[in-house]
């Protein structure tokens, strides 16, 4: 059975219709990549499954039950951790008070995420435990929302183009702590708009234009589609 | 000997300026840790601070002694925090994803309500409230003689400080409040339970100032109404610290405390006016406050919170101008039909409908919430009252002068209001007008003080036209008013009122096209200022009297009472509010004491259920029942107009 599935969902922003018919799954274990141009409905499809832009029509459903219709923060303790494209630390909290006040689940979690884990995950953070969310760096931001993310102890991580932005040293190290993450037995869905990202860390791939899904298949065959590759992700 | 007496006298006065700081920042703390998180400006929160001191009076009633006395301190706020919980999920919850005026208007129909009943409940009188004798003497320091009971509060007020520092900076449940005032949608998507933590720290803030109450109700003494008197300080010291920062709540009430104590030593006449000119000289180099930060909008999505939105259409249809007719034809023939008082009612009704629509240019129009208007009608009514008694002026053109002082007033002010928005905005309008009530107030020499002007002279029109009698009194108000408000409908219909409703539609997006934004506000403001101070003045006529009280910051909220009740996005709706407040006014005060109640009940009912108001409700279902029928499209509704 599917961790997360979504079917036909329906997305609006008050009357502009984003999402059309989205149906996607997503089994345990995986890492799978939601790759889409900007404005495609990325960032909506994972705000649907959040509860934070509720679908109007159609089902999400995570472990079998249906989660649309629920508040974000109910989502959340059912197991599905985001991590937004803008990453949003808590600019006047201590990188280790961002941590604190995430923290969650951790008896529904076979190895909990502790602080220390994260920090053993992302040294950096460690080292500037004491700054302020609005002192750090992108990168540095980057890390904190995951490893914030971490602490809620999601089965499922909803990650909203972790690489834009980024110094190409620092998106490879990212990498590395995604494919590190799912090893720690978190499955990952992926938005993003870098193919050679995805490529190094996903299984398999969904393309999104214009609010719908136009091709699904494993990363390999989508990097050997160029037809698909030239209409949707401009490469 | 002098040295001495200088110690002494310095020592009492520093210790009574920092017990008033410590006063202003239990309310003021509570008051801005609530609009950090829940993005509420909490007009009852000296409603509530009235409430704990009402509280300790009714348990130290049976509680003596100084154990009784101690139970009676944290009980009453215990209580306050009660009945702020009920507040916020049974009312304030419902409305969370409308505007922040709505916000703010139903906490301003709170302290109507919570005044009233505490005046039923508690009776009008003063009440003061017994200290036990441990804490009811005085001690000599450095010769000064200070009440124990200052001391106490000294010590307690810190104390309490601290806890606040500690819970929000050493327990997760303080730093979740933190994090969520900075971002509520994120909190949200990491499983923290938005409803429950409103209801914790909107009754938090209120076990704030339900302590301040009771920690000031033995100092000081309670009666129905001093929450108000408390609240307009409290917004003084936030808008100086910076709204929804602790630390600004702190060095705002020192400051403020320190300079009322200062205040009354040195310009005992001006005592509250410096505060607001100090508020003025801060926010001229800091227009966001001491420590504050310009508002970034959290947004909060309307499945946050488990609810939709309530749609109110701005868009509605306009009466042909023959239609129009009608109502001034029927107004011209009433003095045929009725005696006095109803020329007189009507009269009432026509100034407050002026009021109201020049209000309406700012709310409705533009979405600038004011709750300084009374400012300026009191201009308006002064500089007629003043020209005819002092100058000998003559009526017509006393009459005219008044716009024009009203608009140099409203210039000057807005000038420093249109630099904020939303209820930062709305605070420093209330705390100007409060300025110059305090003005006209104190001011004996000019203004006459409290005993305001008596004996306004109405003297003929130029050709000899008498206006003094009644009736002559209601066309000549009909005339003024039916012209402006038809110039003030022009002002809305023209380009200059399309960019208003743009800049309220989308003020980033109105910038982008090029538009000078604050320029148009402040223009706004100005002729919304000068129509305002014309009614002012044709009520000093009318009344041939005028007291301060005309400008006392509860006047300024009965344009927006008549606003919401008629119809926010509506030329007609304040008028038709006019009516409905300005009839239930006179039989009501004549029915029933309890007039505010009455007020604050309908207010809350029309916020909660109804906030496009009378006549946007009536013209939605007549858009909807007639709009398709072609002779009474023709006939009623005209031509479709973006309101």
């Amino acid at each position: 059975m599917a961790l997360l599935e979504l079917d036909g969902v329906n997305t609006y922003y008050g009357r502009s219709h984003i999402l059309f018919d989205v149906s996607l799954s997503v089994a345990k274990g995986e890492v799978v990549a939601l790759l889409g141009r900007n404005g495609a409905g990325k960032s909506t499809t994972f705000r649907s499954v959040i509860g934070l832009t509720a679908p109007r029509s159609g089902e999400v459903r995570f472990k079998g039950e249906k989660v649309n219709g629920l508040r974000a923060f109910r989502i959340c303790r059912r197991g599905i951790g985001f991590v937004p494209e803008d990453r949003r630390c808590f600019p006047d909290l201590t990188v280790r008070e961002n941590l604190e006040v995430a923290t969650r689940r951790e008896k529904q979690a076979e190895n909990p995420w502790t602080v220390d884990r994260v920090y053993a995950l992302f040294p950096r953070l460690q080292e500037r435990e004491r700054n302020l969310g609005s002192q750090l760096s992108g990168g540095e931001q980057q890390m904190l929302t995951i490893a914030r993310t971490l602490m809620t102890n999601p089965e499922l991580l909803l990650l909203d183009e972790p690489s834009e932005g980024l110094a190409p040293l620092v998106v490879a190290l990212l990498a590395e702590m995604i494919l590190q993450i799912r090893k720690e037995g978190v499955t990952v869905l992926l938005a993003e708009q870098n193919l050679h990202f995805c490529a190094k860390v996903a299984d398999r791939g969904y393309v999104i234009d214009k609010g719908s899904v136009k091709y699904e298949g494993t990363m390999k065959d989508l990097l050997a589609d160029d037809e698909v590759k030239e209409k949707y992700l401009a490469v | 000997m002098m040295a001495t007496i200088d110690v002494s006298f310095l020592t009492v006065q520093v210790l009574s300026a920092l017990r008033q700081a410590a006063f202003l920042f239990l309310i003021s703390s509570g008051l801005t840790l609530i609009f950090g998180v829940l993005n509420i400006l909490n007009f009852a929160h000296g409603a509530l601070y009235m409430l704990g001191a009402y509280f300790i009076y009714a348990l130290t009633l049976h509680l003596t002694g100084p154990a009784g006395f101690v139970v009676a301190l944290l009980a009453a706020p215990l209580g306050v925090a009660l009945i702020a919980a009920v507040i916020e999920t049974g009312l304030l919850r419902r409305i969370y994803v409308q505007e922040e005026i709505y916000q703010l208007l139903l906490t301003y129909a709170l302290v109507l309500i919570i005044d009233d009943l505490a005046k039923i409940v508690f009776g009008p009188e003063y009440k003061s409230i017994p200290k036990p004798d441990a804490i009811s003497g005085a001690v000599t320091i450095f010769g000064g003689t200070v009440p124990v009971y200052t001391l106490l509060v000294l010590v307690l007020a810190p104390a309490i400080a601290l806890v606040l520092w500690y819970l929000l900076y050493r327990t997760r449940t303080g730093k979740i409040v933190r994090a969520t005032s900075s971002d509520r949608e994120m909190a949200d998507a990491l499983g923290i339970n938005m409803s429950a933590l409103f209801t914790l720290v909107f009754a938090f803030g209120a076990i704030l100032a339900g302590f301040g109450g009771a920690l000031a109700g033995p100092a000081r003494t309670v009666f129905p109404g001093v929450g108000t008197e408390v609240i307009i300080e409290s917004f003084v010291v936030v808008v100086i610290g910076g709204l929804g920062n602790l630390w600004g709540a702190l060095i705002g009430s020192l400051l403020i405390g320190t300079l009322e104590t200062v205040g009354i030593i040195v310009f005992p006449e001006f005592e509250m006016s410096l505060i607001y000119l100090l508020m003025v000289a801060i926010l001229v180099v800091r227009p966001w406050g001491l420590f504050g930060r310009p508002l970034k909008i959290k947004a909060l999505s309307e499945k946050n919170l488990g609810m939709e939105a309530q749609e109110i259409s701005p868009v509605h249809f306009s009466v042909n101008p023959l239609v129009r007719v009608i109502p001034v034809l029927l107004l011209l023939a009433v003095p045929l039909v009725t005696g006095r008082f109803y020329q007189y009612l009507l009269t009432q009704i026509f100034i407050a409908s002026l009021v109201a629509v020049a209000f309406n240019l700012l709310l409705g129009t533009t979405g600038l919430l004011s709750f300084g208007q009374a400012a300026f009608y009191g201009v308006g009514a002064y500089t007629v009252g003043l020209l005819a008694t002092k100058a000998g002026v003559s009526t017509l053109p006393a009459l005219l002068l008044a716009p024009v002082f009203a608009a140099a007033v409203a210039a000057l002010i807005g000038f420093f209001c249109v630099r904020l928005s939303g209820v930062h905005f709305a605070m420093l309008t209330l705390a100007f007008g409060q300025l110059v009530f305090t003005i006209a107030f104190k001011w004996y020499g000019f203004t006459g003080g409290d005993n305001g002007i008596q004996g306004i002279p109405v003297r003929p029109l130029p050709g000899g036209v008498e206006i003094g009698s009644t009736q002559a009194m209601y066309y000549f108000a009909l005339a003024v008013v039916g012209v402006s408000v038809e110039i003030l409908r022009r002002i809305r219909s023209s380009p200059f009122g399309s960019t208003l409703k743009a800049i309220r539609e989308n003020t980033q997006r109105a910038a982008y096209l090029g538009v000078n934004v604050k320029l148009y506000q402040w223009a706004a403001f100005v002729i919304a200022g000068a129509f305002t101070g014309l009614a002012g003045g044709l009520y000093a006529l009318m009344e041939k009297s005028i007291t301060p009280d005309i400008i006392h910051w509860t006047k300024s909220g009965e344009p927006v009472f008549m606003t919401i009740i008629g119809g926010i996005y509506t030329f007609a709706g304040p008028m038709v509010g006019a009516v409905v407040f300005t009839v239930l006014n006179s039989y009501l005060v004549a029915w029933t004491e309890k007039w505010a109640l009455v007020l604050g009940i309908i207010l809350l009912v029309m916020v909660l259920l109804l906030p496009g108001g009378v006549v946007g409700f009536v013209n939605e279902k007549a858009r909807a029942a007639f709009g398709k029928r072609g002779w009474v499209r023709r006939w009623t509704f005209s031509k479709s107009a973006a309101s």
